[in-house]
């Protein structure tokens, strides 16, 4: 009598299951007028909520500007966001589905490495074009996708070379001499201390005095400041994100301890959040990196900047970068397709391959595995601003050093 | 030497605050037999209302207790008539872990919906202020945290010593059986007890979102140390979860600071294990048949 | 054992979710087998999913896939293995009992999981670990993982109906009942406590290699993740604890559900409260689960239905 039941109780689960599947498989239309449908999968809710929202505003600010100035080969954009709930397996079933059950024609990537991975992989399988604004993690490049395109200026673990790369201009008698590293256990910020540890033991005879990896969910990095303090060097490096960058410095503070240099590759380079959290009296003087900034010279930077503002208020220094990442992809798709005449990917893909693209995270180009070949910016915060230093070319201000004593 | 001494004074300071925390679980256990898994994510709730006391009024936190505490204690008392004392008793220990880890999931999702993901703290003016004393710098935030928990802690103390509620709860917590027979309302007591436990988890958070930051999510990384703590000074007991909290804040904080940051939280679980091992009862629990 | 039978749904993504949804039935019905059947709530089952995710991860970085077939006939060897692995773990916590022995499982699964963090060399910490994915035929890329899943599920619901109806299943239900008594009676209670134990982990961590192939890439804070422990916990009281099909049905109903929310609804954080309801519900409401609960209405109409007969018989015999 169970067993019957139980059947039953199957059979109309599986019954329900295959209605929701059915339900959902939409026939492709190939009239050359319907819209151009980009699938894309991103973290709305979970762990990375906040800034795969920023991401998705970049993408629906694109897709706006895009369908009110004639839409791509005369066609509206017509984006299908899903969330992930930043999780890979929802991810990864995400782009499945948009892929073989919506025939999308496209598709953007989602937030993170750590699920941009997964994702390309399939886009792969499927030999869709995968330009992604947010995953620069070294394991991505690792999977030797040629579809793949990184859209940032540099892959995430060069972040620190500018940095490097500044300090070399400084004479010999105002170089730090001693460093100690401080890093956040994830796959972008260590490497990134590691990088530079790196470029300065060896090119600029920088002596490490200090180096520890803490764990992702450390609160409390009391203990790590009092240690990475306590051989009294002239240089710190944290590869941090953002909450961890804000204990330090605040452990910091409280310690009464401030370094004649001070980096950090995250936190530090967002520019109201960091003195907000560490007080803005606390901050000049310190330097991190950035993809982009809001009054960086590059393609359309301005018109984005406008755009958003228009559109979310606030100022310039409010946007978060993951906003004109995900901007630039859709910008780099436009190009590419300007060029290519059709939104076939292969020829997407083909064309990206080739070249140098300006978009407004810099004029990008990328190796074989979807790397980009350029450099990030090394920002600084002088009077209160998070200003571009470095390079040169784009720098908005001259960098300065040695920092100032805190509340300076 | 001086970076042990450090060490020891902020693992004592972080220490106060565990003992704040866990003594709301060890009495949840005490009087219910209840393992209230959700005590983090409580705790986690408290220092969202205080920072949004604080950050909306402009009510420092310390002065916001006043308020948190009471609704809170309500709270709690609503909580075990809704969803703890609807299990049966013979069950009760083992699916009360299940409901309360659902209502934490609850709470984990309501918080993330009013307040994002986003990691906060409660920024008060002095939460940057440290004194130096004789070489060693005390964070000021931390000192008033610390104080603060003891100042709990005490009432707590003093209400179970003190007060006849006080002595129905303890006479529960040591024989439900007998308390009922001289005639304690053992289902009012515990009641109350458990809202007492949920009055001091909303404390605790207050205290916490002042020296540490927190999202929805912290909460699992503290009920696994609130959970070692107690079970290491042995279930039920209050003042043993006191002890074993102090000892463990300046252990992580010395094994931290001298040996490597990484593990240091990993330490917690290695004494549980050895604990297990050795005394399965806890430092201060009772050898009870059936339960331990 | 009707539904096990290949699909003739050819849509990658509806496989996907079969995939999963079988998943959660195989872990299901192993935690049932120590959860279910002896009382004793495991909460740290994820661990044992994460460790068979990683050995199949560690040990595909060192040898080559092959035709891509050779990762599924590594399973047994992984379940083997961490099902011997298994056992010191459980002899520590079955040192405890009740509430105490759920939080120290609780504990070993995050003790797990800082453990996959921090081994970096071994785990590569929080930058995971890939698996090269193997070349089958795009069109059918799914259906390889879906038969290994499948094959797990099989596994499992055939270990769990042995154990049923095996001396070790009476040992594991008398342990249920009232463990010093079975002691007492001479039942051998430690055994049979380890020896599920260790059956359901081993096949957890089956489940688990099959998931890291399936998905490429491994990282810590997924392959060990307590919402995967609540899944096979809530299903399995959902279904009905202690049953054979219980945690099936369980998984049937909630992973679809929950796939489906999360794929519609799109933003929205509710849906951990979501979880959270139905929780509550079912341990509230339902606390013997979908099965037991209609079984006994069912049994109880055809009492009354019999005794209406018999009532009918007699009076007619008047």
């Amino acid at each position: 009598m169970t067993k019957r039941l139980l059947a039953a109780t199957l059979t109309a689960a599986l019954a329900a299951a295959v209605v929701v599947a059915a339900a959902s498989t939409r026939p492709t239309t190939r009239a050359a007028n319907a819209p151009i449908k980009i699938g894309i999968s991103l973290s709305l809710s979970g762990d990375f909520s906040d800034p795969g929202k920023a991401v998705k505003r970049g993408y629906e600010l694109w897709a706006a500007y895009v369908n009110a100035h004639g839409g791509i080969l005369g066609r509206q954009v017509q984006l299908k966001i899903v969330n992930d709930a930043s999780d890979p397996n929802q991810a990864v079933s995400n782009y499945q589905k948009l892929i073989t059950g919506d025939h999308v024609d496209l598709v953007f990537g989602p937030f993170s490495s750590l699920l941009t991975g997964p994702s390309a992989t399939v886009a792969n399988r499927y030999h869709y074009a995968f330009l992604e604004p947010a995953g620069g993690g070294p394991k991505v490049f690792a999977l030797k996708l040629h579809n793949l395109f990184f859209v940032q200026p540099a892959p995430v673990v060069k972040c620190g070379d500018s940095f490097v790369r500044y300090l070399k201009t400084l004479p010999a008698a105002q170089r730090p001499k001693t460093a100690s590293y401080a890093s956040l256990d994830d796959p972008f910020s260590s490497p990134i201390a590691d990088a530079m540890q790196q470029q300065l033991s060896s090119g600029l005879h920088v002596k490490t005095v200090y180096k520890t990896i803490y764990p992702a969910e450390t609160t409390d990095l009391t203990p790590i400041v009092a240690k990475e303090i306590a051989p009294k060097p002239d240089m710190i490096i944290g590869g941090t994100q953002s909450e961890d960058a804000y204990s330090q410095v605040k452990g910091l503070v409280q310690a009464g301890y401030s370094p004649k240099f001070l980096f950090f590759s995250n936190g530090a380079n967002s520019p109201t959040e960091f003195p907000s959290k560490v007080g803005r009296k606390n901050v000049n003087g310190i330097f991190s990196c950035s993809d982009w900034t809001p009054v960086a010279k590059t393609n359309g930077n301005k018109l984005f900047v406008s755009q958003y503002v228009k559109k979310y208020g606030g100022t310039g220094f409010d946007i978060d970068n993951n906003s004109s990442e995900a901007w630039a992809v859709g910008q780099l798709l436009q190009l590419a397709v300007a060029k290519t005449g059709s939104i076939d990917n292969q020829k997407i893909i083909d064309t990206l391959h080739k070249g140098a693209w300006p978009t407004i995270e810099g004029n990008l180009s990328w190796d074989a595995n979807g790397s980009p070949s350029g450099d990030d910016l090394l920002v600084e915060w002088i009077n209160g601003k998070l200003l571009p230093v470095y390079p040169p070319g784009v720098a908005v201000a001259k960098p300065f050093s040695p920092k100032p004593p805190w509340g300076g | 030497m001086h970076l042990f001494v450090q060490a020891c004074i902020l693992g004592l300071l972080t220490g106060g605050v565990y003992a704040l925390m866990a003594s709301g679980l060890a009495l949840g256990f005490g009087v219910m037999r209840v393992i209230n898994v959700a005590q983090g994510a409580l705790i986690i709730l408290g220092a969202y209302l205080s920072y949004s006391l604080y950050g909306h009024l402009g009510i420092d936190p310390f002065v916001g207790l006043l308020i948190l505490t009471p609704a809170m204690f309500v709270l709690g008392v609503l909580v075990q008539l809704a969803f703890l004392r609807p299990l049966r008793d013979e069950e009760r220990e083992e699916l009360s872990l299940l409901v309360t880890w659902a209502i934490a999931l609850g709470i984990e999702g309501l918080l993330s919906v009013a307040y994002q993901t986003t990691y906060r703290s409660t920024i008060t003016s002095y939460a940057d202020q440290s004194w130096h004393v004789s070489g060693y710098y005390i964070s000021v935030a931390r000192v008033y945290a610390f104080v603060a928990s003891i100042v709990v802690l005490g009432l707590l103390f003093g209400i179970l010593q003190l007060t006849k509620l006080g002595r129905g709860i303890r006479a529960t917590v040591q024989n439900p059986t007998a308390a009922r027979l001289i005639g304690i309302d053992t289902r009012m007591v515990s009641a109350v007890g458990f809202g007492l436990s949920v009055a001091t988890a909303s404390a605790a958070g207050a205290v916490y979102g002042i020296v540490f930051p927190f999202n929805p999510g912290s909460h699992y990384d503290l009920i696994s140390r609130l959970l070692t703590i107690v079970v290491l000074g042995g279930l039920g007991s209050l003042g043993g979860a006191v002890i074993a909290a102090l000892f463990m804040g300046v252990g992580e904080s010395v094994f931290a600071t001298e040996i490597s940051p990484t593990w240091s939280s990993f330490l917690f679980f290695v004494v549980l294990i050895a604990v297990l091992v050795v005394r399965p009862q806890g430092l201060f629990g009772a050898r009870v048949r059936g339960s331990i | 054992m009707l539904i096990a039978l290949p699909f003739a749904f050819t849509a990658p993504w509806v496989q996907d979710l079969f995939l999963f949804t079988l998943m959660y039935a195989a872990l299901a019905t192993a935690w049932n087998i120590i959860g279910g059947y002896s009382g004793y709530i495991s909460l740290g089952h994820a661990g044992f999913f994460g460790l068979g995710a990683y050995a199949m991860g560690i040990t595909f970085t060192h040898i080559s896939i092959g035709d891509g077939y050779r990762p599924f006939f590594f399973l047994p060897l992984i379940g083997v293995g961490v099902a011997v692995a298994s056992v010191p773990i459980g002899w520590v916590a079955f040192r405890t009992r009740g509430a105490t022995f759920a939080i120290v499982t609780i504990t070993l699964l995050f003790v797990t999981q800082q453990l996959a963090f921090n081994l970096r060399s071994l785990t590569g910490g929080s930058q995971g670990i890939a698996i090269p994915t193997p070349s089958f035929p795009v069109s059918t890329y799914n259906v390889p993982f879906y038969f290994g899943m499948l094959g797990v599920l099989a596994l499992s619901m055939l270990i769990s109906w042995w154990v049923r109806g095996s001396k070790l299943g009476l040992a594991l239900f008398a342990i249920r009942d009232d463990e010093d008594r079975a002691r007492g009676l001479g039942v051998q209670t430690g055994f049979a406590k380890l020896a599920s134990f260790a059956l359901s982990a081993g096949l957890v961590a089956m489940a688990g290699g099959v998931w890291a192939y399936y998905l490429s890439f491994i990282y810590p804070q997924f392959a060990i993740d307590p919402l995967v422990t609540i899944g096979m916990v809530l299903m399995t009281y959902l279904g009905g604890r202690g049953t054979l099909w219980g945690p099936v049905l369980g998984a049937f109903v909630l992973v679809p559900a929950q796939k489906y929310l999360a794929y519609r609804l799109g933003a929205s954080d509710f849906y951990l409260v979501g979880y959270s309801g139905v929780f509550l519900v079912v341990i509230l409401l339902m606390p013997r689960g979908i099965l037991p609960s209609l079984a006994e209405r069912w049994r109880k109409l055809g009492l009354r239905q019999t005794h209406h007969d018999e009532r009918a018989k007699e009076v007619a015999a008047s």
